[in-house]
């Protein structure tokens, strides 16, 4: 196996979660197995949403792990995942970000070709020239197609598995999950508003625990708390899953009762205020209270909803120091002039340059740069809210982190090691 | 005294060179509450990937509206944001004049954007185009859209200035 360090017992010496080693964010052991076993294992992974591939033949390129696959419409409706990677030489097939690929998929080396499924239909000279040359009678197309996935949609949102025998989206998403995801996702026709892409030097678990983190998001990000955008004294919840690998974080804006608390938050310019406010002038957009929801599903999804800005974040490892985020800002088909102009404005809150999710981008290189090199043994600490991972009905709490733990243990292998 | 064309063209060149020069000042060597002087009010400051322009979509890593948010703009980076240190570095080329109407010159300049860390390091931010639509304000050019169309997809870390 490859990763004996991975299974040294000082990797996880405690029972508990509430200590997470800080090699399992810089090793390269444990990066490739979480490749093989997370990414390319039995999880649903983000692919990205049926509305970016309205036509027969359109394409588009996106990562599971570090697997680069194509999200595909074919002339049937349905979409097909397959790996962007030949079956002749392994030279990569589509080189656009996206595009249309015709009625079938041909290398660009070779000239291999594809149906939109991934099968093998030919090649130049199959049959060699003049009878010289070319592949053997026994050669099995049917046995050299592309690398296929398991697809499904829920809502338009497109997710794909390695494995076969992975359960069914439903049912790995539980139905908690199931519900604050069609809450978004309501069947609506969804409308891409925009992308944006920026690289973070930090391991990807970082970025997941962060959107599980509600203890950082009233202390850090003190534009949101200046503007009572987000406060932990406002009426919310945390939830987690059977599994605890996913989770969702909601709360209220406007709910805060009695006496402000800020919980001795050091605000550095209490008296700042916003000249133009029609940056944080949100519409009542959903049936309930909630004004800002974050869900977060395993391995590597994030769909957030603050005010009126929706968007996936899509997390993609690039080494166990670093990771790509790539934010699809999305609306719906039936948005007004007004709520189109909402979600463009808003954005200034979320992305590369965002209010608040510029402090999280540094504040997670800040932790990888802090841990890199630490001494063996040491570990983050999570005790905050206590040592369980249950869902709670306020944020001050790292439950849901230690449930992300729980499910990652599992899934590693590393919990049947007897410590 | 008549200008000929060639020498108005000139003359108009130089005040948008100088406009930019400026601007970039205001960023690169501060103070940054300058920086929202040098556009009319109402305007549009959008930082955009070519990617999304190409696809006809208008969201920005930064989409302010009026002088007002980009002053919001510029405070909350100094009060509001927690950020490693840090100083960025425009380099311009030439501006290219695109139209001249009796109220608006449409330029183009290239921009290439480095960024230091503490330790001195640096990097390439980004590689971009200005798309400005330039207007007098008061017998002062301004900008009353400065698009920032920018190539580099993949944003290294955040983007903590305006650019």
């Amino acid at each position: 196996m490859k990763s004996d360090r991975a299974k040294n017992a000082t990797l996880w010496a405690n029972a508990s979660t509430t200590r997470v080693p800080f090699e399992v964010y810089q090793d390269g052991d444990v990066y490739a197995d979480e490749m093989e076993k997370i990414f390319y294992g039995t999880t649903w992974n983000y692919v990205g949403l049926e509305s970016e591939i309205p036509e027969v033949g359109d394409f588009r390129r996106n990562f599971i792990g570090e697997r680069e696959i194509l999200m595909i419409r074919k002339d049937d409706g349905l979409i097909s995942v397959i790996e962007n990677r030949c079956a002749h030489r392994g030279a990569q097939l589509c080189q656009k970000l996206s595009g249309n690929t015709g009625n079938g998929i041909t290398c660009p080396y070779h000239q291999w070709s594809y149906t939109l499924d991934g099968d093998l239909t030919g090649m130049p000279f199959k049959r060699g020239i003049k009878g010289k040359g070319g592949l053997n009678q026994d050669f099995d197309m049917n046995q050299h197609g592309l690398c296929k996935l398991r697809v499904e949609s829920l809502n338009g949102v497109v997710f794909a598995s390695f494995q076969d025998n992975v359960p069914t989206l439903r049912e790995y998403l539980g139905p908690e999950m199931f519900k604050y995801f069609t809450r978004i996702f309501d069947g609506r026709n969804i409308r891409v508003v925009g992308y944006q892409r920026q690289v973070i030097d930090s391991n990807w678990k970082l970025q997941m625990e962060n959107l599980k983190d509600p203890y950082h998001a009233g202390i850090l990000h003190l534009f949101l708390i200046s503007f009572g955008l987000f406060r932990l004294d406002q009426k919310s919840k945390c939830l987690v899953d059977d599994k605890k690998g996913h989770s969702v974080l909601i709360s209220e804006r406007g709910s805060e009762e009695g006496q402000e608390d800020i919980g001795g938050v050091k605000i550095a310019a209490p008296d700042f205020s916003l000249t133009d406010h029609t940056l944080i002038e949100p519409r009542k957009e959903f049936p309930d209270d909630v004004t800002l929801s974050i869900q977060t599903l395993f391995p590597s999804i994030i769909i957030q909803a603050q005010c009126n800005t929706l968007a996936t974040r899509h997390v993609i490892p690039k080494g166990p120091g670093s990771h790509e985020l790539i934010w699809t800002f999305f609306g719906f088909e039936d948005d007004d002039e007004n709520m189109k102009k909402l979600r463009l404005r808003q954005a200034n809150l979320m992305g590369a340059s965002g209010y608040v999710t510029l402090d999280d981008a540094e504040a997670l290189e800040f932790s990888q740069l802090g841990l890199t090199g630490a001494p063996k043994g040491n570990a983050a600490v999570l005790e905050i809210g206590g040592t369980g991972s249950e869902s709670n009905d306020h944020l001050v709490t790292e439950s849901l982190i230690r449930g992300f733990y729980m499910r990652y243990r599992d899934i590693m292998g590393y919990r049947h090691l007897g410590f | 005294m008549i200008m000929s064309s060639l020498e108005l063209e000139e003359k108009i060149l130089r005040q948008i060179e100088r406009l930019q020069l400026e601007y970039i000042s205001s960023i690169d060597d501060g103070p940054l509450e300058n920086w929202p002087q040098f556009f009319t009010d109402p305007c549009l400051y959008l930082v955009n990937s070519r990617d999304n322009l190409e696809r006809k979509m208008e969201l920005g890593v930064m989409r302010f509206e009026s002088v007002g948010m980009l002053v919001d703009r510029a405070t909350a980076t100094q009060h509001a944001a927690v950020f490693a240190p840090r100083r960025i570095r425009h380099v311009l080329g030439p501006v290219m004049i695109d139209e001249v109407t009796a109220q608006e010159i449409m330029t183009r300049t290239n921009v290439a954007i480095y960024q230091t860390s503490p330790d001195g390091d640096t990097m390439l931010l980004m590689v971009a185009q200005y798309q400005d639509l330039i207007a007098e304000d008061e017998g002062i050019y301004k900008f009353k859209e400065k698009r920032v169309i920018y190539d580099t997809l993949r944003l290294p870390d955040s983007v903590v200035y305006p650019l």
